[in-house]
């Protein structure tokens, strides 16, 4: 009781001094921690440190599978999503202000130990790109795609590779929940075949893919690597901005905890979505 | 405990030796005090002790004191109930893992508490206890046998004799039919902080099977009122 004290004065001395920008904290002491700043594109250095909210519904919209177990525990208990604004999050937010759109992709890796904060800082980035209406792929761990897979089924476009149908139709579904407008107006470039007799003609838009890949499991990885393609090109015309967000990158690169039918250890280049990924994350967009 | 001479005291207890040489009972010397743990005790001045507490003070100056066992602290967190009940979750002395799960029930009985805060409407919001100390408390206390049985031979027969408890033996058979009801009756993969959690809250609102095992203990006793005469102290 006697530490919280102390932050609470500490905080309290650097809230007093920009009380006129924001709303006085009423009686409750714990409103000095929060901001009333919802929106990611305005939050600065003044706002570090300071809890802000994100309404439920845009919650459920924007991550339907980003946050960690923990965040949506609390989310739970407490009624309300408040995510603290810390200042790796504000640097990125920063790059991402000024970014070129001409030049190609810049990639940025978020590290440190374990229990920092990485994820939640890509989730306010990614909160930030779909309040500006930016594209977002976001892969919520990649360590779930390479490891307790029960069905690995050999691909039908490419011998040498497994697919996994329900990791793949889980991320068609969840990318469905956070990008409805977007499947509207992205248009598909050329014709694809889906075994024997479905095909997607060229100029649908890309909803159908994806309706495609949650009807038919078994082309759902198909489906994944089908919609990365298309996303990578179009957004080079400049449409739309495209982030591509990744939790766990090192599982693209690291060992698989997979076996092939005759016991053989698989490696990642040979799981459709882990190759399809792996292009994605390739400057040359 | 060391060899039998505390320093500087009366020539008889200087060289004190147990009658019998006790392998579990406490081995100090019985000059030996025992250690005073609250804060508040210390900060009095001087003309607030009464003569009592000042002739107790002088004798801890000259009298040596037992060394503090860990379980007792001065923290303003330290609550005895819950360390009994820690202690008596305790497996094979793993005193890390008990501690922990105690701590995770606890902080799930605030959780389910608050998750009910929040939905429920204006008028009730005062009367939900959010307090898990407060809620594991009453619960316990709600839990707490009047009165007990115990086995009386009389004739070659054993009776089933209704006798008062005393407020230790009420503590510790709450605690234990929680601690038995958690890790007998419930599914196998239910963590104990949830299965914990969940006999806690409802035996703060007086229902559940614990106090049912209670009430049933209560009537037995009730219908074996005849044989109340058997005892004798």
């Amino acid at each position: 009781q006697l530490d919280r004290g102390c932050a609470l004065h500490t905080a309290a001395r650097g809230g007093l001094s920009f009380v006129s920008t924001q709303d006085v904290p009423a009686e409750r002491p714990r409103a000095v921690f929060h901001t009333s700043e919802s929106d990611p594109a305005k939050h600065t250095e003044q706002h570090e440190g300071r809890l802000y909210n994100i309404p439920l519904e845009e919650v459920k919209a924007v991550f339907p599978h980003g946050l960690p177990y923990r965040f949506q525990q609390q989310i739970q208990t407490f009624n309300e999503a408040r995510v603290m604004v810390r200042r790796p999050a504000l640097e990125l937010l920063a790059y991402l202000k000024g970014s070129n759109l001409a030049h190609p992709a810049v990639r940025y890796v978020i590290y440190g130990e374990r229990g920092t904060g990485k994820t939640m800082t890509l989730c306010h980035v990614v909160h930030y790109c779909s309040r500006q209406g930016w594209l977002v792929l976001h892969i919520p761990d990649a360590h779930l795609w390479v490891k307790n897979c029960k069905e690995l089924l050999q691909s039908s476009y490419n011998k040498d590779r497994l697919d996994q149908p329900l990791q793949a139709s889980a991320w068609l579904k969840n990318f469905k929940t956070s990008n409805e407008r977007f499947l509207r107006e992205i248009k598909t470039q050329k014709k694809y075949m889906w075994g024997k007799r479905e095909s997607t003609e060229e100029g649908r838009p890309l909803g159908e893919v994806v309706e495609q890949g949650l009807a038919r499991v078994r082309s759902a990885s198909d489906a994944v690597g089908v919609v990365l393609r298309e996303v990578k090109q179009q957004s080079q015309r400049g449409s739309f901005r495209l982030l591509v967000a990744v939790d766990g990158v090192n599982a693209l690169w690291g060992r698989t905890t997979l076996r092939k039918e005759d016991k053989s250890p698989v490696s990642p280049e040979e799981l459709t979505l882990v190759h399809n990924l792996r292009k994605m994350l390739r400057n040359d967009w | 405990m060391a060899a039998p001479s505390a320093a500087g005291l009366g020539r008889r207890l200087r060289a004190w030796l147990p009658r019998i040489m006790p392998v579990r009972w406490s081995r100090y010397n019985p000059s030996y005090l025992e250690p005073e743990v609250k804060k508040e005790s210390y900060q009095k001045p001087l003309e607030e002790l009464t003569e009592e507490e000042r002739q107790q003070m002088e004798l801890k100056a000259v009298r040596p004191i037992k060394a503090a066992p860990p379980t007792l602290s001065s923290s303003v967190f330290s609550d005895p109930m819950i360390s009994k009940f820690t202690n008596m979750m305790m497996k094979s002395g793993n005193k890390v893992l008990a501690r922990s799960l105690m701590s995770q029930t606890l902080e799930a009985i605030k959780r389910k508490q608050l998750e009910k805060y929040h939905k429920a409407p204006e008028n009730e919001k005062e009367t939900i206890e959010c307090n898990p100390y407060v809620i594991f408390h009453q619960a316990l206390k709600n839990c707490q046998p009047i009165i007990g049985l115990s086995n009386i031979t009389k004739g070659g027969k054993t009776y089933q004799v209704p006798i008062p408890l005393t407020d230790n033996r009420k503590r510790f058979l709450a605690m234990k039919w929680l601690i038995t009801e958690c890790r007998e009756n419930k599914h196998r993969r239910t963590m104990m902080p949830e299965k914990l959690s969940q006999e806690l809250l409802l035996a703060f609102n007086n229902e559940g099977p614990v106090i049912k095992k209670k009430h049933v203990l209560h009537k037995m006793a009730e219908a074996n009122r005849a044989y109340a005469h058997f005892r004798w102290w």
